[in-house]
């Protein structure tokens, strides 16, 4: 008898990712027979052929090559990318393939954060004042033409690596040299001509908000909006807090979502994940960053969608699930999430050392309303503060009637986290 | 919890005699389909769509309850009758398959998969060293060993991974971005 077809997605997997969990259980959960590629090799690849293959991640049209020689022996059907990087390379490989994808422009546009203001500015969405500044300039001569305040931020780095606010030019000089001394390491040195600039942009007032969507054939629709309830002033941008649904005003909420969707036409996205980071204020919504990805980190934990049947009856589905049915072309259920309100925490570095224990997990866990606290930073792992840093040491869901409920649940059970640390030798 | 190997317990019946696991099984609204005891670790499955949290809180109430309680939480293995059971055969070929194959594998990335026990044809594994907290251990569980499983010896049914990965200390692909 013949197998019953199944199509086969290609999942991009970057080997120091977060989502790998998520995105492997949903493609089983949903039947699908899943091609893992990563930029290292699996020990397992000679074994399962099928399963598993490396692609040259830091080369698109060399991987979409690769991608092609593996899809003669193992058709492919859809792919799907998780994060900033790999978001080029998928649509690489989507073109080269006809796979459902964007275009490579758009993603390249999108990766980066200089392109994409050019592209946004044209089309008028409304983005920042920005100039791109190479770090081999002086900073103090710099400093003087600036406007302030200011952000200064490099153009790919993520988690708002290396992004700065400067109120003057002594801040600015510190700002500059600092993210300079972020670039310059080696393992970004020589990533490109784009770790040779700095986007030097107006700090837009305002509260902040993060917009997760899923675009068919350029279309968004809006999957779930959340509140970033702590202030994202600076002096560096760490992120805190995620609460949905959002507490904005209805008025205030369309103007976000449209702002969002004038930002994926402008950039030519068509399909796919976004992930967007906007600002409002008494002016209007800004577009601040836009990425051809779902929400990092372990952060897709905070939303659910309602879902139809199975053979046991009702069950929930992931974003992730949402993400692989939409690249393989499978029927979407609806896009509505759950009822509940629901919201993470991305737990603050609370220092610089070497992590030797957390206490308190299970206080925090015990606070009404918390899902989970998840710890994600290994003891003997180095805890950097940002604006160095990009990593947090965990998280924290909750879920409940309300937002705000949802908003002081995570407090609560962060203020019974205790990390302990030492100085780094 | 439970020092005398892994337990696994597929139904209510089974959980007879081991109250740790007959209270996860009367978890209301939970659907549990199994319960997997080794050491201080217990694994549940459940079929029903009710969030894990809330199941997990009810889990924890019946682990505190059976310590409390202070009679064992889980009855030992019943020794199995005559020749060897088909599970034991498993065990057999699969530890095969691990030793020869699997372990040199992720040896390379300074891991390594113990192979804890088969039960019902299902295979318990705990992974180990560079495997440990891994950020890429499921693509290892999922698309290597389970695949290698299901080629070598397709008798086996599932694979189940009771390794608590957030104590691992030396993962060899950190998680580190989004």
């Amino acid at each position: 008898m013949l197998r019953p077809y199944s199509p086969r997605l290609l999942l991009l997997l970057p080997t120091v990712t977060y989502r790998t969990v998520a995105f492997v259980e949903a493609a089983r959960r949903l039947g699908v027979d899943v091609t893992v590629a990563s930029e290292r090799p699996s020990t397992f690849e000679r074994a399962n052929p099928t399963g598993l293959v490396t692609l040259d991640f830091a080369d698109p049209a060399h991987a979409a090559a690769q991608a092609r020689a593996f899809a003669y022996a193992h058709p492919l059907h859809g792919i799907v990318a998780v994060d900033d990087d790999t978001s080029v390379v998928a649509a690489a490989i989507a073109q080269e393939l006809g796979l459902r994808g964007n275009s490579v422009a758009a993603a390249a546009a999108a990766r980066d954060k200089h392109q994409q203001r050019q592209l946004l500015a044209a089309a008028s969405v409304a983005v920042p004042r920005f100039e791109l500044r190479t770090i081999a300039a002086d900073p103090e001569r710099l400093a003087h033409g600036a406007y302030y305040p200011c952000v200064l931020k490099p153009l790919r780095l993520s988690a708002s690596r290396g992004v700065v606010r400067a109120d003057d030019p002594p801040g600015f000089v510190a700002a500059f040299r600092r993210i300079k001394a972020i670039l310059e390491q080696p393992e970004l040195a020589e990533c490109g001509e784009w770790a040779r600039h700095v986007l030097v942009e107006e700090f837009v007032p305002g509260r902040e908000v993060a917009v997760e969507g899923l675009v068919t054939r350029g279309s968004l629709q809006v999957l779930a909006l959340f509140d970033k309830p702590d202030p994202l002033d600076g002096p560096f941008f760490e992120e805190t807090i995620y609460v949905t649904p959002s507490r904005f005003a209805r008025t205030a909420q369309q103007e976000i979502a449209a702002c969002a969707q004038a930002a994926v036409r402008a950039l030519g996205l068509r399909e796919g994940p976004i992930h967007a980071e906007v600002r409002h204020n008494d002016s209007g919504a800004w577009l601040i960053e836009l990425a051809a990805r779902p929400i990092g980190g372990r952060c897709s934990g905070a939303l659910r969608f309602e879902s139809g049947e199975t053979g046991n009856g009702r069950r929930d589905t992931s974003l992730e699930e949402l993400i692989i049915r939409h690249a393989l072309g499978m029927e979407l259920p609806t896009l509505e999430r759950e009822h509940q309100a629901s919201g993470v925490m991305m737990i603050p570095v609370p220092g610089a050392g070497v992590l030797r224990e957390v206490r308190g997990v299970n206080a925090a866990q015990a606070v009404p309303l918390v899902d989970e606290v998840v710890i994600t930073m290994h003891h003997g792992q180095m805890l950097v503060p940002w604006p160095e840093g990009s990593r947090y040491p965990g998280f924290i869901f909750a879920r409940g009637e309300t937002s705000e409920a949802v908003e002081a649940a995570l407090r609560a059970a962060h203020a019974r986290l205790e990390f302990l640390t030492e100085p780094a030798d | 919890m439970h020092a005398g190997g892994v337990r696994r317990f597929a139904s209510p019946d089974e959980a007879q005699g081991s109250p740790l696991a007959q209270a996860i099984f009367a978890i209301p609204g939970a659907d549990v389909s199994e319960v997997i005891v080794s050491g201080n670790l217990v694994t549940v499955v459940k079929r029903s769509p009710a969030p894990w949290p809330a199941v997990g809180k009810a889990v924890g109430q019946a682990i505190r309850a059976a310590l409390a309680a202070g009679q064992p939480a889980v009855a030992s293995k019943p020794a199995a009758a005559g020749s060897a059971t088909a599970d034991d055969v498993l065990y057999e070929r699969v530890a095969d398959l691990f030793d020869s194959q699997v372990n040199p594998m992720v040896a390379r990335h300074g891991g390594r998969v113990e192979l804890i026990d088969v039960q019902d044809a299902v295979v318990m594994v705990r992974m180990a060293g560079g495997c440990q907290g891994c950020g890429m251990a499921d693509v290892t569980l999922r698309q290597g060993i389970e695949a290698m499983l299901q080629q070598h010896v397709p008798e086996v049914k599932g694979i189940v991974d009771i390794t608590d990965h957030t104590a691992g200390s030396n993962p060899y692909f950190a998680a580190a971005k989004k």
